[in-house]
């Protein structure tokens, strides 16, 4: 048996040792290798797609990649620290460092090869599956038929195989001269409580709460600004809560004997202490990890909602024409109304003038009752009432881009020289009329008194009632021949928002997912690793007596906090974050956030029954 | 006290294996029987029957009348906690738990107050000469002192039936009496039932009574009478009449 043979049997005949390894680099691979699929499909590549879009998928293959590497670093090294005892075992029998380091490397690039093949084969197999995805999530004329994808398997294995190679260097680097006895003894050794400094401590909470109060406080473009430094804040601040807080409590709660002498908690506290290093480094890993991609799919699903509303609060109408060129105007409606019969459309319509008065430096609309309430009833909206002399101003539903306020600071000047002033009671919101501020409304008789307007527009709305699903193809045909101004149709103009930003969106989506995926291998390996050293302590404890029930108990408590802990304060990082993404915007991102974060906990708590499950059978099978 | 009632054991695979055939066994109330035999003649798979650990093929033990055997998963843990006592050759105590801590843990199982747990390790602890050890973490202690720890486990709730196996096959000689000589004196005064398996003639001889086993079956038994040192020879003797070497201390055990 040569040195090269011990090497490669040492694998190929341990495979359920290496298989987590092994597997978490082939999840890695796979990733990757259907980014690239996506990322370099000739429908998307080509000529069509913006530039910009590109380049950020070039980015992201960038960000998967480096994430890549620390990934399986960090999976390497956890699955070298397991094997500790062999590493002692062999050096006893008189194995040189140098040796071990070749082996490793061996092993590691052995592993990473298959892994890399693997990981293409059945990207490959999966490829079909993720351009449907795609093609769903995404707005694209043409399907993304399948093509034998030779780039992204040509880049995914240059890629994969020099980071093993790195990765396999670094890796001796991990193991640097260790004493044979720490070697030797492996787990039963405490790996040592980090100490609990009082003054981290507070550090930890004073950090996360100046954080905290900056990313909500701060309002508007201000939020782009303290961005960095409230992310660099947050950072440290969470690795201090789980280094600092989570050991001060724990001490705590070990010190007081009875809670830690009541029943099971001696089993489940002694060993969150003993982990206590490991655990603490898993638990920032993973809320960092699950942090950024709470982040990533909030704000990307957050700021598809800003786009999407203020299109439709703006138009509350399906359909809507705006002109000041009375030349094309007949002939525009009429196009309008032709094209809405010839797709079987049914719609109600409305038309009125709308005039712009200049009232101080501003050129505000003046509409009267009787066009406002047509309007108003075509969307279903509540009519106003507006007596002779009364004034009424009418803010914007929505984004509040205007100040309804400095309306009611002035006065409109009638030709009879009487002037109206709004008053505080008489103000509503509205969508009736497509204004992008505020604007009065007075009653018809008063209008007629008003002066002539310094600009008109005549504005049509259809509001669909029957034949919705020839919006789309009819949209089409008039945004062809009719003026991009003029002319919205709120279907065409969300589709249009989509097809520019479901790219985005999609690779938005897929890092979120690829980071919370890791996530949960974090913690599959952190459990696992202790797996071996669970089922000696629990059958040793099942001869003395303990009932299923109370070895349930114990594991859902360790897995549920390993789940939960981390969990938990990347959903309150989440939180925050996408709080003042609402306050930039400066819109409600309630409903968006709860959705998000809320899939996301549900999704976490389904993986945390499925791992109890398996992590019980396995305890259970040496009891 | 403990009766062993026509115990038989075969291990089924691919070649089932014999392990013990109608073993009778009775041992009374506060005594203290030893089990040897050679490597492989079903030592350790009588304990384990007897511990509820494994079960017989057929036959049937009673522990103070009642056959833990036919209960159910959740009493059965229960019965293990209350009514018996472990001691291993590898000490089995939990490496994430002071000495203190591992002590008491049968009575934090069962929900014991705090106070009433203090006191007993403390009295235990006395006893067997632990005191000073009771804050160490279990890697900070030798050999001989894990043993006496996992006694004091074993005997904290006041067990009826105290199994041993191995106990001294991990220690060193001195350890090994001073380990024997603490249990005999459990025994003495506590009134504690005991039973011991073991290679070691030199621990097989602090029991009031010493039965031989060889491939699975009952072979003979020699009781002590007032001198220990004639008892070791007896023993020795009854060991080379049973064909197993004499000095056969391996601490190998199947």
């Amino acid at each position: 048996m040569t040195f090269r043979q011990f090497a490669f049997n040492n694998v190929i005949r341990n495979k359920r040792l290496y298989a987590a390894y092994f597997l978490s680099s082939l999840f890695t691979v796979m990733v990757f290798f259907t980014f690239s699929i996506f990322a370099n499909h000739p429908a998307l590549s080509g000529k069509d797609m913006n530039s910009s879009v590109a380049q950020g998928m070039n980015i992201s293959a960038g960000i998967i990649y480096v994430f890549s590497f620390f990934f399986i670093l960090y999976s390497m090294s956890s699955f070298l620290q397991s094997r500790k005892r062999e590493f002692g075992v062999l050096m006893i029998q008189g194995m040189s460092m140098k040796q071990i380091r070749l082996m490793v490397f061996l092993e590691n690039m052995l592993i990473g090869f298959l892994a890399t093949v693997g990981g293409i084969v059945l990207g490959v197999v999966f490829a079909k599956g993720i351009l449907l995805l795609a093609e769903n999530v995404l707005i694209i004329e043409s399907a993304l038929p399948f093509y034998f994808p030779t780039q992204a398997i040509f880049t995914t294995l240059a890629s994969f195989i020099v980071l093993f190679f790195f990765i396999s260097l670094f890796v001796t680097y991990v193991l640097r001269s260790k004493k044979l006895i720490v070697l030797i003894k492996g787990n039963k050794i405490a790996k040592g409580e980090p100490k609990a400094n009082l003054f981290l401590t507070l550090l930890a909470v004073l950090l996360l709460g100046t954080g905290y109060a900056t990313a909500l406080l701060v309002k508007g473009v201000m939020v782009v600004a303290v961005m960095l430094p409230v992310i660099i804040v947050v950072t440290i601040g969470t690795y201090l809560l789980f280094t600092q807080l989570s050991v001060y409590i724990i001490r705590k709660l070990k010190k007081n004997e009875s809670i830690f002498w009541f029943k099971t908690n001696m089993l489940l506290f002694s060993d969150l202490a003993f982990r206590m290093k490991d655990n603490a480094r898993t638990f920032f890993m993973v809320a960092m990890v699950s942090t950024v991609a709470f982040c990533a799919i909030g704000s990307l699903f957050g700021f598809q909602t800003v786009l999407t509303s203020s299109i439709k609060n703006v138009n509350a109408t399906t359909l809507s024409y705006k002109t000041n060129e009375q030349e094309t105007e007949n002939h525009d409606v009429d196009l309008i109304n032709k094209t809405l019969k010839e797709e079987k459309i049914e719609a109600d319509s409305e038309q009125m003038v709308m005039s712009y008065f200049d009232i101080g430096e501003d050129r505000i609309l003046i509409a009267n009752k009787s066009d406002f309430n047509r309007f108003a009833s075509l969307i279903d909206e509540k009519l106003v009432e507006v007596k002779d002399g009364q004034v009424i101003v009418v803010e914007f539903e929505g984004t509040n881009f205007g100040k309804p306020s400095q309306l009611l600071d002035k006065s409109i000047k009638l030709k009879s020289g009487a002037t109206l002033k709004p008053n505080k009671n008489g103000v509503i919101s509205s969508k009736a009329l497509p204004a992008t501020g505020p604007y009065y409304i007075v009653s018809d008789h008063d209008y007629e008194q008003l002066p002539k307007p310094v600009e008109v527009q005549s504005y049509y709305a259809w509001q669909v009632k029957d034949g919705e699903d020839a919006i789309m193809t009819a949209s089409e045909k008039l945004y062809d021949h009719i003026e991009r101004y003029k002319i919205t149709s709120v279907d065409y103009e969300i589709y249009d928002i989509m097809r520019f930003y479901g790219p985005i969106l999609f690779v938005g989506l897929f890092i979120g997912i690829v980071f919370f995926v890791s996530a949960g291998s974090f913690l599959y390996f952190r459990l696992y690793m202790d797996l071996d050293e669970d089922k000696q302590k629990f059958s040793s404890i099942a001869k003395m007596g303990l009932t299923a029930k109370e070895l349930r108990k114990v594991l859902t408590r360790q897995t549920a906090i390993l789940f939960f802990a981390p969990i938990i304060v990347a959903l309150i990082h989440g939180a925050v974050a996408l709080t003042a993404l609402s306050n930039l915007f400066a819109f409600n991102l309630f409903k968006e956030s709860v959705m998000v974060l809320g899939v996301f906990s549900v999704i976490q708590i389904i993986y945390f029954f499925i791992v109890r499950l398996f992590y019980t059978k396995q305890i259970k099978t040496v009891i | 006290m403990l009766i062993v009632r026509q115990i038989s054991k075969i291990y089924e695979g691919n070649i089932a294996y014999r392990a013990l055939t109608d073993i009778d066994l009775t041992i009374d109330e506060g005594e203290f029987v030893g089990i040897m035999g050679p490597s492989g003649s079903g030592k350790t798979t009588l304990l384990n029957i007897i511990a509820t650990i494994d079960e017989p093929t057929t036959g049937e033990i009673l522990i103070d009348g009642n056959n833990p055997h036919t209960f159910k998963k959740e009493k059965l843990a229960k019965f293990r906690r209350r009514e018996l006592g472990f001691v291993f050759q590898d000490f089995n105590l939990l490496h994430t738990l002071t000495v203190e801590e591992n002590i008491v843990l049968p009575l934090t199982l069962d929900g014991k107050k705090v106070k009433e747990m203090k006191q007993k390790a403390n009295e235990i602890a006395e006893k067997l000469g632990i005191s000073s050890i009771m804050k160490k973490s279990t890697y900070e202690i030798s050999g001989g002192q894990a043993q006496r720890v996992a006694v004091a486990r074993a005997m904290i709730h006041g067990p009826k039936l105290l199994l041993a196996d191995e106990p001294t096959g991990n220690l060193d000689s001195k350890s090994s009496k001073d380990v024997m000589e603490m249990l005999e004196a459990i025994n003495k005064r506590e009134r504690t039932t005991m039973m011991l398996v073991t290679h070691d003639a030199q621990a097989a001889s602090y029991c009031n009574r010493v039965v031989f086993i060889r491939d699975g079956k009952f072979f003979s038994e020699i009781h002590r009478g007032e001198n220990r040192q004639a008892f070791f020879q007896k023993i020795i003797d009854t060991l080379s009449l049973l064909g197993g070497d004499a000095h056969d201390l391996s601490s190998i055990r199947v």
